[in-house]
């Protein structure tokens, strides 16, 4: 097989985790919702995929209702495209939040009127079967999901009501699993063809259960010397809405959100002198804090993480801010990328801030693809992993071919090239966070010695002076290796 | 019947009733002579075929005859390059084809022009590679070390002197050959405690380590000193390792049999209990050139009682510290004490006495030392191999009868510089195992002497009497006679020597190096007899020889065909004898200062005709002689140049020479 063929299979595998599934293209809602979401919901939207790919066919059969919503929903995609900045940014926009609002707006009055046709037709069409009935169902309570998720993902910056009607109403994500195996459970609905997505969703779920035991949060250095006794502790649980929503204090008044209370009761004093008092802009629990409370710890709301509750190791997380960062950091997708190296992704954009400030001056490098500041971290970091090895820089390596030898010059870079190339390959091969993308490698560390000659001696490439397009090759050509090998070694 | 018969014998070959194991047993023994191969394979097709398969190890000339050699030899294990002074990535990845089973050691050192390429398409093909000397290949950097560690199975490694190679190609060798066992870093500038850490890591099976003049420090010891096999540890001028990062070593290396910490002055006694201790195995210790060697040094060693050898040479050395090693629990087998100051023939006394094995002591330039402490070596030292008294010129001729009288097992002795006399050398030649005898500038000695060797050590290799003037003709012939191996002599500047000395030495067959600097009598007749005679003359000094000319040259082309290196300078060969010396293919180094007859053309041609020189020393003069584009197009070819300004210096009476040598002495 031609190298270039494997990396375009490795594209489509890769393609439904970053663009819209080909079956969804007609099923505009979510088509749009997949564009629309922040990038911290990522993860959560990856996993209410399954219910809505069951749902397709549906659609594709209701499309002859008169108020369809696919006909309605349409929203040119430049708003779309602004509103997904909007909601990037996480900043105050008003104009985006106008256009989210009135987006929202249009979308429960489109859900009205497709209730409002069933109720009408209802008298009608008594005669017709149950299964219809309960697709009717299924299509409005997906339209309502997809409607209360894009309202919690700007709900901070747009109505408090917002926080308490989720808080109060039964949690989308509660719901989600049930809807997901109501679907699973009705097997009216036929296969996709799409057993690809399904796979590699899959996939990447084993990936943040694998991640969670690697990773090494901030969380974790500071309780690794708590030792509470269960039970001592009141564990709190927040859901994943609330732990992704950019703003926890909403302003009562105009509903501006923000980060920190303190920000929020600063904000409060515009509002009026009444809470220009001590009292108001005091710490709220101060008072209570002369009670004897319980100490609080957070549980991650993720069903297998360590940090859940229900986890037989159980640790805490101590703060919210802890429960934040980690819920980004090891179930979310890592969508910020580093503007300098495009490579290094990041799902708290202060992680990435950090990575910009050192990123290009982290010359040492791994064979894994991990860089390091200091020349003594990344041989620690060699002498305590199996197969990495340092990195040649692709300067050197390029230098050395013998001038007066032109007979085998050619030759000779060549095969050094791809040498080389295969070290760079391979950093994404073994990386262990930054392979969200490719979870099949995730489990294969060490297929870096087993794998690379093997792939190396069947793929023979020339080598190409442009070191930027030989790089993008690698990436994607790497992929193509390790999955290869990770075959051999789940056998 | 009787017909039939002759056609039998005709088509019967006695030789193809050997099994292939005989004479691979046969060419084994032959094995120490390549003529004498030659001649079996010549023979006929079944030898030629019989020798192309027994033959494992290769030492080629020319890196462009490599394709038809691996053709011939198929099974070649050990690949010499190093006499090749440049292999291209062509050539290796020829190579890396033409043995990609067979090959498992291969020697690169002193070649240049491969590159990381070429490396890497040994390390892939040749499975069973096991060892690769890249010694001197300063051009080389990290990616070809990186090419290095594809070679899974390489046990040894050799990388003295790239200097461009830094930790991160070490750590490439680290990660890829873990089933290292020796590895040499020596001169690697580069690396330094992480590379070296990072080995130590990853390779266990790590038995021989050499980081001599590495910018390393204790750091990277801790890791080095769990290794569980190493038994050698070279730290040879680690100037980065004190006393004080040594004490915070917790353990020191259990299998640790040789030590070499020389030159490193920040290394005394509290350092190197640290670091031998635990090791109780320690047979070899090296000390030279470092801190005082004082008595608490010498009771730091005291527990050790595996000790055999110990080498302190150029240190401080105190009486104590003299005596305390006397005291040692330990049997000493070899001793070194060359160039330290301090010992005296107390100190020398009370260490012989009671290290009664000792096989071999070198006490060159201990310029203290009298009769007395001679006395004590011949008497207690009685199974001495080995003596080395260089310039001890305090000792009288009388003692050197003593070591001839008790010292009978004597291989090899140096004696130059020193005060023995004919009576002397009739003692010495009882030594009748003695292959080593080195008699420079000893002017008491004559031909009288000289003949005793001859009739007594008929074992003698290697002979060397430089400036021991008063040898003639009749004692060389002795010698000559009396020793048919010799394989090395020097007669420079005895300047008596005329051509017939050089007449009978071309009867030792097995000659390999004369040197004859300034032996004005001797001709191109002489020269012509040594060619003839000793086809395995491979270096030939004739410098200050005017009389040998261009008559000698021819000869010497014709049948010395495996010369490599020749001094000409200050005779009276022109330009018509250097240029049929083009004939020899294996000659690499040539030296041609002060040829009153040399023209630029001359030279020219003689240097192009001559294809396989690395090394020519000329005249500065010529420099601006020759065109530029041909010295370009030489070093291009794998040639270097040095260029000479020296004036003519008028040679001085040997006595005259002495007293103004020792004038230069401290």
């Amino acid at each position: 097989m031609d190298h270039r063929d494997r990396q375009s299979i490795e594209h489509q595998k890769k393609d439904p985790q970053q663009h819209p599934h080909p079956c969804f293209t007609n099923f505009t809602t979510h088509h749009q919702q997949q564009k629309w979401e922040d990038p911290s919901l990522l993860d959560y939207s990856t996993r209410i995929e399954p219910p809505f790919q069951g749902f397709n066919p549906n659609c594709q059969t209701k499309s002859s209702f008169p108020c369809n919503p696919n006909n309605q929903i349409k929203v040119p995609d430049p708003i779309m495209n602004e509103l997904l900045q909007a909601s990037k940014v996480q900043d105050w926009d008003p104009s985006a939040m106008l256009n989210n609002l009135s987006f929202l707006e249009q979308k429960i009055h489109q859900l009205q009127g497709l209730v409002h046709s069933i109720i009408g037709r209802g008298g009608r069409v008594l005669g017709q079967p149950d299964e219809l009935v309960a697709q009717q169902q299924q299509l409005i309570t997906a339209a309502l999901t997809s409607i209360i998720v894009q309202l919690i993902s700007t709900a901070g910056s747009l109505l408090p009501s917002v926080k308490h009607h989720t808080l109060c109403g039964p949690p989308p994500a509660a719901s989600l699993p049930q809807f997901q195996a109501q679907n699973g459970g009705g097997n009216s609905v036929p296969e996709l063809p799409n057993t690809v997505d399904v796979s590699s969703n899959s996939g990447e779920q084993q990936n943040h259960v694998m991640e969670e035991h690697e990773m090494k949060d901030e969380e974790d250095a500071e309780e690794l010397g708590e030792n509470l006794f269960p039970g001592t502790y009141e564990i709190l649980q927040l859901e994943k809405e609330e732990i992704l929503a950019p703003h926890t204090h909403f302003c009562t008044i105009c509903g501006k959100g923000f980060k920190r209370d303190a920000n929020l009761r600063m904000h409060m004093r515009g509002h009026g002198d009444e809470y220009k008092t001590p009292a108001a802009l005091a710490k709220p629990n101060k008072e209570s804090s002369s009670e004897p409370t319980l100490i609080k710890r957070y549980s991650c709301p993720f069903a297998g993480c360590k940090r859940n509750k229900d986890h037989k190791k159980f640790q805490p997380l101590k703060t919210i801010l802890c429960v934040k960062n980690h819920y980004k950091r090891s179930h979310c997708d890592k969508s910020y990328i580093c503007s300098r190296c495009h490579t290094k992704k990041f799902s708290v954009i202060a992680d990435l801030k950090t990575h910009e400030k050192h990123c290009g001056k982290d010359k040492w490098l791994c064979s894994c693809g991990t860089t390091f500041s200091r020349k003594d971290k990344l041989f620690g970091h060699i002498a305590l992993f199996q197969g990495h090895t340092p990195a040649i820089p692709l300067d050197e390596t390029k230098g050395p071919t013998a001038p007066s030898d032109p007979g085998d010059g050619s030759e000779a870079t060549n095969v050094v090239g791809s040498m080389n190339f295969f070290n760079f390959g391979s950093e994404n091969g073994v990386d262990v966070k930054g392979s969200l993308d490719d979870p099949a490698a995730y489990f294969s560390p060490l297929n870096f010695e087993t794998c690379n000659f093997g792939g190396f001696h069947e793929f023979p490439r020339p080598a190409s002076d442009d070191s930027e397009t030989s790089l993008a090759f690698l990436l994607s050509g790497a992929c193509g290796y390790n999955n290869n090998n990770n075959d051999v070694e789940r056998s | 019947m009787k017909k039939q018969k002759p056609d039998n014998l005709r088509g019967f070959n006695p030789f193809n009733q050997l099994p292939q194991e005989i004479i691979f047993t046969i060419l084994d023994l032959l094995n120490s002579n390549p003529l004498d191969i030659k001649s079996f394979s010549l023979a006929c097709k079944s030898f030629y075929a019989a020798e192309s398969k027994h033959r494992t190890s290769l030492k080629p000339l020319r890196q462009e005859h490599l394709p038809s050699i691996l053709s011939r030899y198929p099974n070649i294990g050990h690949l010499h390059l190093t006499r090749c002074s440049r292999v291209s990535d062509t050539c290796l990845s020829f190579v890396s084809h033409a043995c990609a089973s067979s090959l498992r050691s291969i020697d690169l050192s002193r070649t240049h022009l491969f590159s990381a390429s070429g490396l890497l398409g040994l390390a892939l093909n040749c499975n069973n590679l096991v060892e690769i000397d890249l010694s001197n290949a300063t051009e080389l950097k990290d990616s070809a070390m990186a090419a290095v560690s594809q070679a899974k199975n390489l046990e040894k490694l050799w990388l003295a002197r790239c200097k461009s190679v830094t930790d991160l190609g070490v750590g490439c060798v680290a990660v890829g050959c873990r089933k290292l066992k020796s590895i040499c870093l020596k001169w690697c500038l580069g690396v330094g405690d992480l590379g070296v850490g990072l080995l130590a890591v990853k390779c266990n099976h790590i038995c021989y380590l050499d980081l001599s003049y590495l910018p390393i420090t204790s750091k990277c010891l801790s890791p080095i000193l769990k290794l569980q096999h190493l038994e050698e540890l070279v730290l040879e001028g680690c100037f980065g390792i004190d006393d004080d990062s040594l004490a915070v070593l917790k353990h020191g290396c259990n299998s640790l049999k040789s030590l070499d910490v020389s030159s490193c002055q920040n290394i005394s006694h509290n350092g190197l209990s640290s670091l031998v201790s635990g090791a109780v195995g320690l047979q070899q210790l090296t000390l030279a050139h470092g801190s005082r060697v004082t008595s608490s040094l010498a009771d730091s060693l005291k527990k050790f009682s595996m000790l055999q050898s110990v080498k302190v040479d150029g240190c401080l050395i105190s009486y104590d510290g003299l005596k305390t090693i006397g005291n040692w629990c330990a049997s000493l087998r070899e001793l070194s004490l060359s160039k330290c100051s301090g010992v005296t023939d107390e100190g020398l006394s009370s260490i012989v006495t009671k290290h009664k094995d000792l096989r071999k002591l070198d006490i060159t330039c201990c310029r203290k030392i009298t009769d007395v402490s001679i006395s004590c070596i011949t008497n207690s030292c009685n199974s001495l191999t080995s003596l080395r008294m260089e310039s001890c010129t305090l000792v009288s001729r009388e003692a050197f009868v003593l070591i001839g009288q008790r010292c009978r097992l004597l291989e090899e002795l140096d004696l130059t510089d020193n005060e023995i006399d004919d009576k002397g050398l009739k003692y010495i030649s009882r030594c009748s195992q003695l292959s080593n005898l080195k008699l420079g500038i000893c002017l008491n000695i004559t031909d009288e002497g000289l003949i005793h060797i001859g009739r007594g050590c008929s074992k003698l290799l290697e002979l060397d009497l430089y400036r021991s003037v008063e040898i003639t003709d009749s004692g060389i012939i002795a010698i000559a006679q009396g020793c048919p191996g010799l394989e090395m002599i020097n007669i420079a500047y005895c300047k008596d020597i005329t051509d017939h000395s050089l007449l009978s030495l071309s009867k030792c067959s097995r000659l390999k190096t004369l040197e004859s600097r300034g032996c004005s009598l001797i001709t191109s007749l002489g020269l012509t007899a040594v060619a003839v005679g000793c086809k395995e003359l491979t270096k030939l000094d004739v410098k200050k020889c005017p009389n040998i000319d261009d008559a000698g040259m021819l000869p010497l082309a014709h049948f010395s065909q495996n010369l490599r290196q020749i001094n000409l300078s200050h005779s009276s060969v022109t330009d018509i004898g250097l240029l049929s010396l083009a004939g020899i293919s294996c000659l690499q180094n040539i030296t041609i200062l002060h040829l009153k007859s040399l023209t630029p053309t001359g030279l020219a041609a003689v240097l192009l005709a001559c294809g396989g020189l690395t090394k020519v020393k000329l005249q500065a003069e010529f420099k601006w002689l020759l065109p530029h584009r041909l010295i370009e197009h030489l070093e291009a070819r794998g040639c270097t140049f040095q260029w000479r300004d020296k004036v003519l210096q008028v040679e001085l009476d040997p006595k005259c020479w002495k007293l103004r040598l020792e004038d230069l002495m401290p």
